[in-house]
């Protein structure tokens, strides 16, 4: 059986990014493999430590960098993380200096906001309501 | 960075805001709507432990059985069946890694049959419920 296991977002400085995933998102290094100029550097959810990992990937593909660049301009976020309680998650990200392009608002069965995540992506949190 | 379009004149709202903007406000369903069927939900989120009928959950949505049953996995992309059932099995992940027994686990989440529970289980989360409690017990 296929299991999906890792999913990854493109960085443009690998320890900038861990810094900010771990530091200020919260979440947990689980895997640092040199590869390379560049590791392999996942985290995880501390909940969800069994579960998919993100991968912090260096962003060293020039086409890949036009299309980053792109969403980036348009506001549109990478990727998405859940969080339980919208509202506090934006104010706590808020106080450690996390600038949002989008606050929180209601989507029908979502609560969403955008936020910058310093390494070149917008990340979406959602809450279900 | 918030970005101007053809259709945004006079917008702070970046492309992507203007989408979601544009996909709730055309969608098919009215906000009163929204706020009868999350709180179908919430009423599960409320009572998961206990033994839920598709009748209660449609009637604290104010809607009949098979309209409820539509609207809801036209929302949430799944049926209120399914939610319910992964809504147990996330609280009872939460409660064997907090070192409850599997057996008062099974009865806490509102399943009356252990065996279902394990079955359930095994086939949403791949690990068995021993399989699981001892995956987390070396974390």
């Amino acid at each position: 059986m296929l299991k999906i296991y890792v999913t990854s977002i493109h960085v443009d400085n690998q320890e900038k990014a861990l810094n900010f995933y771990t530091k200020i998102l919260g979440f947990i290094k689980k895997n640092e493999v040199p590869l390379g100029e560049h590791k392999w550097l996942t985290v995880v959810s501390p909940d969800e430590q069994l579960g998919v990992e993100l991968l912090l990937e260096p962003m060293t593909f020039e086409p890949a960098k036009v299309y980053q660049k792109a969403l980036k301009e348009a506001g549109i976020p990478c990727t998405s993380f859940e969080v339980d309680d919208l509202e506090r998650e934006f104010e706590r990200l808020k106080l450690l200096g996390v600038q949002f392009s989008m606050s929180p608002k209601e989507a029908g069965t979502v609560k969403i906001a955008v936020l910058d995540d310093t390494c070149g992506n917008y990340i979406q949190l959602m809450q279900q309501l | 960075m918030p970005i101007k379009t053809e259709n945004m004149p006079n917008t702070n709202k970046t492309f992507f805001e203007a989408e979601i903007d544009k996909i709730y406000e055309s969608g098919p369903f009215s906000r009163q709507m929204y706020l009868q069927v999350r709180q179908s939900k919430h009423f599960m989120e409320l009572y998961y432990m206990n033994k839920l009928e598709l009748d209660d959950l449609a009637n604290a949505a104010f809607l009949s059985r098979f309209h409820y049953v539509r609207v809801f996995k036209r929302m949430y992309g799944l049926t209120p069946r399914v939610y319910l059932r992964n809504l147990r099995l996330n609280k009872a992940k939460d409660l064997i890694k907090n070192g409850i027994s599997i057996t008062t686990v099974c009865f806490d989440i509102g399943y009356e049959s252990p065996s279902t529970f394990s079955s359930v289980f095994k086939k949403c989360t791949g690990y068995s419920p021993k399989e699981y409690q001892q995956l987390h017990s070396a974390i």
